[in-house]
């Protein structure tokens, strides 16, 4: 099934003198991809991420989110989406900084409309799968920079979206702590099928992913898919 | 609500940047809630000494006429009034008062004096002497103590007081001090003395009349005027000009509580902008895992307002402590200065829920601007902000 579908996606920005970030991009995204877009500075990666995590609106184009046009979305129909169907992974953790970890993978759910009861006990779960039981009451302040992008990973599936986003999600993290938040949203894209989207400059981390999109001054320049345990060129 | 354990724990969480704003409402809350104790004293005491020396209603006579003089009849009636709670008839008329060598003019009031106390409590501003002595010793007098003192009467001495001709010696049963100008010339008669010196018969000026509410005298004037072809104005119609006096003060005494308003709001509304600078970031975040700007101006707006309480409470016991204050330190001013005889404030539990809900309206209003600009914040700017 077909997640995200974004047709001739395009995204000016200024009044002035305009910029073109985004120039007719065409996308398809199927369920359970687990999926990385690369690029230089100033490529558009973060601007199409934007687009389809429905945080930015387009200047022109479609986006269909599971069959439905959504481009054109009202702020709160947008925010609704994005509390139900959309995670996120920052490249800082961007955890609420006052509240406990546990507070914080609860927050999306009670925001759905959650019972409270019920958001801790999938939160505490959650968090369980990330390894962090024994950190469930500790604030940010008092986890260490692999811990809290977990903890933003189990943010980011509280409320089972279709698909999680993340920007650049290990740029701030050691290798040893990169190379573990890698593993973990494998194993998540494995066993329960969750669609992800990356966006990434390291191309190691990249390579860990099925299919690696390269954008270059708003446009899909190459695409390549993982087979056979390498890539092949599909662009 | 999600919202609200948002914005508790932002409070909780910075419990310095929330003291400002609440001490802001605070003292202006504490100032709103002396001035208007203050004021509501004052207003008070000159409404008490307008009253305590006059009847709260008279019935004066018809129009034509100088003298009511079916005054029995006509004061049955008014006792069937409700709330009426002493009627008593009362002559008034100017003589020349004589004593030795001392001549002053007077205010001759005559009446009953079974029937004057318990309208004005005249017993009580007694120097010396029985009110009732008037009842029972037609010739004796009920004189001012200024007055006693500029004729140089000593207690036990006659004196004349002289009317067209009609010549009556008459001698204190006491003398009064209202602590008014009256004292320099007032007699009370009785009044079948009195009228014997006025020369008119069996008549009297007006029908003084007192209440139980004070403020129910304007209804049972009307009332009065209404039923019967007589006059009948309460104290507040004699003290239009007081009153309205009051009032305008009352006004711009509102003025002032609102500028204190506005004062104390820019600072919360500082305190809250300050805040939403600080978490431009987490509002980013909060947007982008779904919080939808209604519920962002719902968080900020909470914050806002659960600072109310505390700056309320906080404002009623520093206006209590004020009060207090202020009263325990006695300052006498002239009375050509302040009407009222002394500073003091009277915290009524009105006042205080008026503190309330002013402290409430202050948070609310300061709170609504920043609150709306957090909402309009673009979640990718604000997320990618340092």
């Amino acid at each position: 099934m077909n997640i995200i579908v974004a047709n001739k996606l395009r995204k000016v920005f200024g009044n002035g003198v305009e910029l073109l970030a985004l120039d007719d991009v065409d996308l398809t995204i199927l369920e359970g991809e687990f999926l990385s877009i690369t690029g230089p500075s100033g490529s558009g990666k973060s601007t199409l991420l934007n687009m389809l995590g429905l945080l930015d609106k387009p200047s022109g184009g479609e986006i269909w989110l599971k069959g439905r046009e959504v481009s054109q979305s009202s702020s709160l129909e947008r925010s609704q989406l994005r509390n139900k169907e959309l995670g996120f992974i920052f490249q800082y953790h961007h955890l609420l900084p006052e509240f406990t970890a546990l507070e914080n993978v609860m927050i999306p759910q009670l925001i759905a409309g959650a019972d409270k009861k019920a958001a801790r006990h999938r939160s505490e779960e959650l968090l369980r799968e990330m390894g962090l039981v024994e950190r469930l009451n500790h604030k940010p302040s008092e986890l260490s920079g692999g811990q809290s992008q977990r903890v933003a990973v189990a943010r980011a599936l509280a409320n089972r979206p279709s698909i999680v986003i993340g920007d650049e999600p290990t740029r701030n993290l050691d290798t040893k702590s990169s190379e573990m938040v890698y593993e973990l949203l494998r194993k998540l894209n494995r066993e329960i099928k969750q669609t992800f989207i990356l966006v990434t400059h390291d191309m190691s981390m990249a390579q860990k992913t099925d299919r690696i999109l390269r954008l270059v001054d708003g446009r899909i320049v190459s695409e390549m898919r993982r087979e056979n345990g390498g890539f092949v060129e599909c662009l | 609500m999600f919202e609200i354990v948002i914005a508790w724990r932002h409070i909780t969480a910075s419990p310095r940047m929330v003291l400002f704003p609440v001490l802001a409402v605070a003292l202006a809350v504490m100032v709103i809630a002396a001035m208007m104790g203050l004021m509501e004293s004052y207003r008070e005491e000159i409404i008490s000494s307008t009253v305590e020396n006059s009847p709260y209603l008279t019935v004066e006579p018809k129009e034509g006429e100088d003298y009511i003089h079916l005054y029995k009849t006509l004061s049955s009636v008014i006792w069937g009034y409700p709330g009426v709670e002493a009627v008593s008839p009362r002559l008034l008329g100017m003589a020349a008062a004589k004593y030795r060598e001392q001549v002053k003019g007077v205010s001759i009031i005559g009446i009953d004096p079974l029937l004057e106390d318990p309208l004005l409590g005249v017993q009580s501003d007694l120097v010396w002497g029985d009110f009732n002595d008037l009842a029972f010793k037609k010739h004796s007098a009920i004189v001012g103590a200024k007055l006693a003192e500029d004729l140089k009467l000593k207690p036990g001495d006659g004196f004349y007081l002289v009317r067209k001709g009609v010549s009556l010696k008459v001698t204190p049963a006491g003398y009064i001090r209202t602590g008014t100008g009256a004292d320099e010339s007032l007699v009370y008669l009785p009044l079948e003395t009195a009228q014997r010196l006025m020369g008119e018969g069996d008549v009297v000026s007006e029908i003084g009349i007192k209440t139980s509410d004070l403020y129910e005298a304007p209804a049972i004037a009307s009332g009065l005027s209404r039923d019967s072809f007589y006059k009948a104005q309460s104290w507040q119609d004699k003290s239009r000009n007081l009153l309205n006096l009051l009032d305008t003060q009352r006004f711009f005494t509102y003025l002032f509580y609102l500028l204190i308003f506005v004062i104390s709001g820019f600072g919360v509304v500082n305190t809250m902008i300050m805040t939403i600078s600080r978490r431009t970031r987490e509002i980013g975040i909060l947007m982008a895992i779904g919080a939808n700007r209604g519920s962002i101006i719902k968080i900020f707006m909470a914050e806002s307002l659960i600072l109310g309480p505390p700056s309320a409470a906080l404002g009623c016991l520093l206006a209590y402590v004020a009060a207090k204050l202020i009263e325990a330190f006695p300052i006498e001013i002239p009375a050509e200065v302040y009407a009222a005889s002394r500073m003091s404030i009277l915290l009524s539990p009105e006042i205080f829920a008026y503190a309330v809900a002013f402290a409430m309206m202050v948070d609310l209003a300061a709170g609504l601007y920043p609150a709306y600009k957090a909402s309009r914040m673009d979640p990718v700017e604000a997320i990618a902000s340092a």
